[in-house]
């Protein structure tokens, strides 16, 4: 129908379309499977990164982190962020946390945390998620697993 | 029945032919696009980053300098705990001031000593210091029922009136309704009762202009205790439903 009316430069055109289309289509998929905002970065002093699919971004006020993120601390750098169900994390110098995982998704009842910290000094203060599921938040360090009931505590991990 | 399936079978066979030409030109720019999504979608280095010195040294630390994980109060002040698991065995930490200190994976936590506010201090000062305020989070109110009813304490009847301005106040659309109780009695009562308590203090908001658009119900029935107790223990502040208001 189209090529008989428009003949080989509409064939081309439709063609092209079609490509940004589906480069469009896919990126949105991509987006949402791979990983939207779960924190954002409140309270920053010194030096501090976030490490996204092996590239590193300087932290800054406000910056959203996202699922698989990691997050370092220089040897003077302190970072706070706080999540989409209000679990407050911060970090002292010297630091590597990493979101293995966070789903906080109250309307499906899906609820998840999964943080790993490999070194240095944190202070969590749970959220939504500890209470309304109890049994989803993990704290993980190298040496032991950290099962949290709706609380606040501080972790040292010696790391190296 | 069987020749109209013929002769439509005979027809899609020609119309896949001439789509077949049709999509002739289209073929390359399939290719084009499949690469192009090779390319786009995946990131294969994704984990490359994590794997720090710290993960290989983790069975070597050293018992001079432990891993230490200590609870604080709660600024709700509503209690709560953390179990800490290492290969060798666990520990529960429910005293706020109270650490646990892991010297190896494979051994068991140690018993949990209290920390002075000076050594707090020294160790995790910048950490805390760099916790976000927690003013900006949600309120919970706890409202307490008598003995296996859902009927509220009197003194929780008086509460509601401050949870119902808070609501208000931030003009909330997210309100979360938690019911809990005691020990006492099997998991499948709790559960049911449990649920009343939380239906029956949704059902007080609504009545009181709460959209129920904006309430979440929940129940935990004996799952939680707020005051960890053993089984069949009667513990009034258990009898609980939560009402979270963000």
């Amino acid at each position: 129908m189209f090529d008989r009316k428009y003949g080989n430069l509409g064939r081309w055109f439709l063609g092209l379309a079609t490509i940004f289309l589906l480069l469009f289509v896919s990126a949105e998929f991509g987006h949402s499977i791979a990983s939207p905002a779960v924190a954002t970065i409140q309270k920053l002093s010194g030096t501090a990164t976030v490490v996204r699919q092996g590239q590193s971004i300087p932290a800054t006020m406000g910056l959203e982190i996202w699922e698989n993120d990691t997050l370092r601390t220089g040897p003077n750098g302190s970072i706070g962020i706080v999540f989409n169900d209000d679990t407050l994390l911060s970090l002292g110098p010297e630091s590597i946390f990493v979101i293995d995982e966070f789903v906080f998704a109250p309307r499906e009842g899906k609820f998840s945390i999964v943080f790993r910290m490999l070194k240095g000094t944190a202070a969590y203060l749970s959220g939504l998620i500890s209470k309304l599921s109890p049994d989803s938040a993990h704290f993980k360090t190298p040496t032991a697993s950290i099962g949290i009931r709706g609380t606040r505590f501080v972790v040292k991990v010696a790391g190296e | 029945m069987s020749s109209k399936s013929q002769g439509s079978n005979k027809k899609k066979a020609t119309s896949l032919r001439e789509l077949g030409k049709r999509m002739k030109p289209w073929s390359d720019v399939f290719v084009l696009f499949v690469l192009l999504c090779l390319q786009v979608g995946c990131s294969p280095n994704r984990d490359l980053v994590i794997s720090s010195p710290a993960n290989q040294d983790q069975s070597v630390s050293s018992p001079s300098n432990p891993d230490l994980i200590l609870l604080l109060p709660d600024p709700d002040g509503k209690g709560g705990a953390v179990t800490v698991t290492t290969g060798g065995g666990s520990q529960i930490l429910d005293k706020p001031g109270y650490a646990t200190e892991v010297e190896d994976v494979n051994k068991p936590p140690l018993t949990p000593r209290p920390v002075s506010e000076n050594e707090i201090k020294n160790v995790f000062g910048p950490a805390l210091s760099a916790q976000p305020d927690p003013a900006g989070r949600f309120i919970s109110f706890l409202l307490y029922f008598e003995h296996d009813t859902a009927e509220l304490t009197q003194e929780s009847k008086n509460l509601l009136p401050e949870a119902l301005k808070t609501i208000k106040n931030r003009k909330s659309k997210e309100v979360y309704v938690v019911g809990h109780t005691d020990l006492v009695g099997t998991e499948a009562y709790n559960i049911e009762l449990s649920s009343r308590r939380a239906r029956h203090v949704r059902d007080l908001l609504v009545s009181s202009g709460i959209k129920s658009s904006s309430l979440s119900v929940s129940y935990c029935g004996k799952a939680r205790p707020l005051v960890p107790t053993n089984d069949e223990v009667p513990e009034p502040r258990n009898r609980r439903v939560e009402v979270i208001v963000r």
